[in-house]
């Protein structure tokens, strides 16, 4: 048992040209045997996209997120090449693959019911940005009212000081028609949804608008 | 000084032990900076940090001029985001009563803050001036400058302040001890009184 891991990573070692390809089908492999438990965790391993398309309703790239998840993916397929290659190769281990299924198995019919909801109940948007380590949008919504009081008093100092024709006090000023007209139009999609399904949703309107971090437009 | 309730930094804290922000609240943080980041610099100009620091905090025009001075430490005008985090940490240093411990653990940064000319001596002027970032009374700041003013030349150089502080955090320890043994005490006398009754 102890030559046939060695001999295992000998051949991992020298098969470099094939590494990429090894490599997606054991991410495939491993979405099989991970247990719908970890669906339910904040640090998924699982795209994003197979779960909610165009996910990135803030303009934001998805590979920022799914490089983060690749990250994630990578460090698993280190731990994971080892005894998913002892099953396949060794015929001796046919025992304890069965003990390894049968405890999957378990673990599988222990959290079929919850998997089963978490598969029916696609979570929100809003749900999905924040389990992305992103900020809530109620506090993107205090933060942005904030910001708004505080640059509007700025535009009123940048008009005494410097004039209403100064490329600033301009840039000032479409920035906060930028901010307002995105308050606007979450203000809008909360009233849509209310006004639909009769009780109040989080905001869903940061698809095709800026995000925060943008500059403002030239 | 207090923070304006219902701000963005009412509802930050630090971490108690070593008084910094946590990772979420610094995400939270960066955000903020970026949506006052007009011009798309990552630094906020006079203009926009004098309007911040009025909307969230009761700072009068001549102290938050004073704190851009302490902060634009490369003279450029402008504050980049390791200024700000540092000043919201003040901030939240004093909103929440934890001054010494601030200042013990970070005395190297405050030091240099207060070191404004560059010469590695704190003046009793510029420590008179940003006094009331660190809730240090005038006669406090007296006494600190004839007890820790070791080398006798009325400014404190870096070793001297890292002392005062330990002091400082020391004397604040047992000011505690003492208000939760006289808790406890009162506490039993209360216990007896009712037993006795």
């Amino acid at each position: 048992m102890e030559e046939k891991p060695s001999k295992v990573s000998h051949k991992s070692l020298d098969r470099h040209g094939s590494d990429e390809e090894r490599k997606e089908s054991v991410r495939s492999d491993i979405r099989d045997l991970w247990t719908t438990a970890t669906l339910s965790q904040s640090e998924l391993n699982t795209p994003l996209s197979d779960v909610c398309e165009n996910f990135d309703a803030e303009g934001r790239s998805i590979s920022q997120t799914r490089g983060w998840y690749g990250q994630g993916r990578c460090s698993l397929d280190e731990g994971d090449k080892a005894s998913q290659k002892l099953r396949r190769s060794s015929s001796m281990e046919i025992s304890q693959r069965k003990e390894d299924t049968a405890s999957e198995l378990k673990a599988e019919k222990s959290s079929s019911t919850s998997s089963l909801d978490i598969v029916k109940h696609i979570p929100h948007h809003a749900y999905w940005a924040e389990q992305q380590n992103r900020l809530p949008l109620p506090l993107m919504e205090l933060m942005e009212n904030e910001a708004l009081e505080i640059l509007t008093q700025a535009l009123r100092s940048y008009r005494l000081g410097i004039g209403r024709d100064h490329f600033l006090t301009k840039e000032l000023q479409q920035y906060i028609e930028g901010l307002k007209k995105r308050r606007s139009k979450r203000l809008y999609v909360i009233v849509k949804d209310t006004l639909g399904s009769g009780r109040p949703e989080p905001a869903q309107c940061h698809a095709g608008s800026p995000g925060p971090s943008l500059t403002p437009s030239e | 000084m207090r923070l304006k309730q219902g701000s963005l930094l009412w509802y930050l804290y630090l971490d108690k032990s070593y008084c910094l922000l946590s990772v979420r609240n610094v995400k939270a943080l960066v955000e903020y900076f970026h949506l006052l980041d007009v011009h798309g610099k990552n630094t906020l100009n006079d203009v926009l940090f004098y309007h911040f620091l009025h909307h969230v905090t009761d700072l009068k025009k001549r102290q938050i001029n004073l704190v851009f001075d302490m902060l634009d430490w490369s003279a450029v005008g402008e504050i980049g985001f390791e200024q700000f985090y540092v000043l919201v940490c003040i901030l939240l240093a004093h909103q929440n009563h934890l001054e010494e411990q601030f200042m013990y653990r970070h005395s190297r940064t405050v030091f240099d803050l207060l070191d404004l000319k560059g010469d590695l001596r704190i003046g009793p002027k510029n420590f008179e001036m940003y006094r009331f970032l660190f809730n240090i009374q005038k006669q406090e700041l007296k006494d600190l400058f004839r007890d820790f003013d070791i080398t006798g030349d009325h400014r404190l150089n870096y070793q001297e302040f890292k002392l005062y502080t330990i002091v400082r955090i020391n004397k604040l320890q047992k000011r505690q001890k003492k208000t939760e043994e006289n808790a406890e005490r009162e506490r039993s006398l209360c216990s007896r009184k009712c037993r006795i009754k």
